[in-house]
């Protein structure tokens, strides 16, 4: 089943095109990563995916509801959203910072219910973030940070997360901890992930599908093995890359010298 | 700022000691004065009229303490309770702790609207009477102008709409400075001693007038806590998580807007409340505004009240300045707090 779908997206700031034409369907229970160098218009397409921008043309559509006619409350039962850079306000612990994304359901004016704080209780004991569940959400440690990051988003029931460089500023082992614990998400409960990535490795090893964007535009499309592999993926970048397989999996390499 | 959040305990005894304040406030503004009538003559004199004993004061002191110490009294806690509350919500709408109930230009406009009053309709004996109306007119037109220049584009951010505020006040400061450059001697001294805001001109008419926009407004910016405290995470995520962003901020900048511009109209510019009570509170009580909303309603009319107090009676029979003894207060309060509250974290 398709589960969301983006037709003939273009998004413009001012007379600068961001994103051109871009057509996308991502099945559900998948993840689906976009790749590609900077500036090639990642970070937009992520942001109209969680229908946060409005677009010049074209729509998105989760769960065949297309986002620009529902209102934020209703979006926000589709599609939850991590930025790249997310802010987290001094003072705010752990609970209440996750809590948050429940507001679409219980409402501005009414406090969480109990079904509300359930939910919030289970995303936290299954990120492992019961310790901290008191602590002040900006006293945590990078790793941890983007751990109740995420935490917010499941806590959300959406069928759809979109991140936004989710390992970016993390060391190795709590890179693999946060995909290792997305792949757990698409692969028990039937998620829907599209994420952007810088790591190809990474990007290949845990994702289903690869998405090359390149100057706004989609170079390539496919399954991850061939995107690495392409000769496009290079060109983008505008480097030497080599692929190394190590023990089945594929392993982007860069290489000094002469970009070709 | 407190990094860890706070007990429920310190928020209780948070509680506690800013209603005491608030009693402590009410009874200051009801029996100091030049006119010595002691506080249980007062307590006599209010149960009297709800029919239970009788009063011994004289209908003089009655008066004095009906007619001119509660109604001021009263527009004090108003006032203190309208600014206090409206710079913590701008602080939170616009997420930053500079924010005070001016920023949009509702004292620009205010001033120029009461500066036009004074020097146009003025009689030689006192302020006309249709200060209040055009202050009050002033201050909407610069809000609303405010808000068309910088929260009209679809990429507005809070930042925009602040600029455009700085843009708006300049503008009818200016004019306001010209108007007022222009006039005599004596509307100039009349203009600048409303500028300075005060409490002295307290009636029950002003109190009545005041009244349903500090309620509705109060009630509005309370009721929005929560949304305050999801904006706090920014606005692309807080509309992620559901929230629509855009019409909170309308309707939370127009609430503290409208409750300012009726305070200002009727009292003046009384500086330093709205951002000093909002940053006393959230340095005991943390940073949600569910908790700093409801506390910065009792502890800015509290405030307020305590502060005029001291401005009627230290030099009286003249009053000093209510803003200059708001920051004088305020400051030095503050500092206690901030060097305290940094002690007690490392």
């Amino acid at each position: 089943m398709k589960m969301v779908h983006l037709d003939r997206v273009t998004m413009r700031a001012g007379s600068t095109v961001l994103v051109h034409d871009v057509s996308l369907e991502v099945e559900a229970g998948t993840w689906c990563t976009i790749i590609g160098p900077n500036g090639a218009g990642k970070t937009s397409l992520v942001a109209a995916l969680a229908g946060l921008r409005t677009l010049a043309h074209g729509t998105v559509s989760i769960d065949q509801h297309r986002l620009d006619s529902l209102k934020e409350r209703e979006r926000a039962r589709l599609v939850a959203y991590v930025p790249q850079h997310p802010e987290i306000p001094a003072g705010m612990t752990v609970e209440e910072y996750v809590t948050l994304s429940r507001v679409a359901f219980h409402g501005v004016l009414r406090a969480p219910s109990i079904h509300d704080r359930a939910i919030v209780a289970g995303v936290i004991e299954r990120l492992e973030l019961g310790d901290f569940r008191h602590r002040d959400g900006a006293s945590l440690s990078g790793g941890e940070r983007q751990r109740m990051v995420l935490a917010r988003a499941l806590a959300q029931s959406t069928k759809v997360v979109v991140l936004d460089e989710p390992i970016t500023g993390l060391d190795v082992r709590h890179q693999m901890d946060i995909l290792e614990l997305l792949k757990k998400e698409v692969a028990e409960c039937g998620l829907t992930v599209i994420a952007t990535l810088h790591d190809l490795t990474l990007a290949g090893l845990f994702t289903d599908r690869l998405v090359l964007l390149h100057r706004g535009e989609v170079r390539k499309d496919g399954a991850a093995h061939d995107v690495i592999r392409s000769e496009e993926l290079a060109l983008s970048y505008g480097t030497r890359l080599r692929v190394v397989n190590v023990d089945g999996s594929d392993v982007v390499v860069p290489m000094r010298g002469e970009s070709h | 700022m407190l990094t860890s959040p706070p007990s429920t305990r310190r928020v209780l005894l948070v509680v506690v000691a800013t209603t005491a304040a608030l009693v402590v406030a009410v009874a200051c503004g009801l029996v100091i004065g030049p006119t010595s009538i002691s506080a249980s003559r007062i307590v006599g004199d209010t149960f009297s009229h709800l029919g239970m004993g009788h009063s011994t004061l004289t209908s003089l002191q009655s008066t004095i303490v009906w007619q001119l110490r509660a109604p001021r009294m009263v527009l004090g806690l108003l006032a203190g309770a309208m600014l206090a509350v409206a710079g913590a919500t701008y602080q939170g709408v616009f997420r930053n702790p500079l924010a005070d109930p001016y920023l949009l230009g509702v004292a620009a406009g205010a001033g120029l609207g009461a500066t036009f009053a004074i020097v146009n309709i003025a009689n030689a004996s006192s302020v006309p009477a249709w200060t209040p109306l055009l202050a009050f007119a002033g201050a909407l037109i610069a809000v609303a102008l405010t808000w068309v220049i910088g929260g009209r584009s679809m990429r507005s951010t809070p930042a925009t709409l602040v600029l455009a505020g700085v843009a708006v006040s300049a503008l009818f400061t200016s004019a306001q400075t010209f108007l007022q450059q222009q006039s005599s001697t004596q509307s100039i001294a009349r203009v600048y001693i409303w500028l300075l805001g005060s409490l002295a001109t307290a009636s029950w008419h002003s109190v009545l007038i005041v009244v349903p926009y500090v309620v509705l407004c109060c009630v509005v910016c309370v009721l929005a806590a929560r949304a305050l405290d999801i904006m706090s995470v920014g606005d692309d995520e807080a509309r992620s998580v559901g929230l629509s962003v855009r019409s909170v901020r309308l309707l939370v900048v127009g609430a503290a807007s409208l409750g300012t511009a009726a305070i200002v109209s009727v009292v003046g510019l009384i500086g330093f409340v709205g951002i000093i009570v909002p940053h006393i509170v959230r340095l005991l009580v943390g940073t949600s505004y569910r908790r700093i909303l409801p506390l910065s309603v009792i502890f800015g009319a509290a405030f307020l009240v305590l502060c005029d107090t001291v401005a009627r009676t230290v030099m009286a029979p003249s009053e000093l300045p209510l803003g200059v003894v708001t920051a004088v207060i305020g400051a030095p309060v503050f500092v206690l707090i901030l060097s305290v509250r940094r002690k007690s974290n490392s």
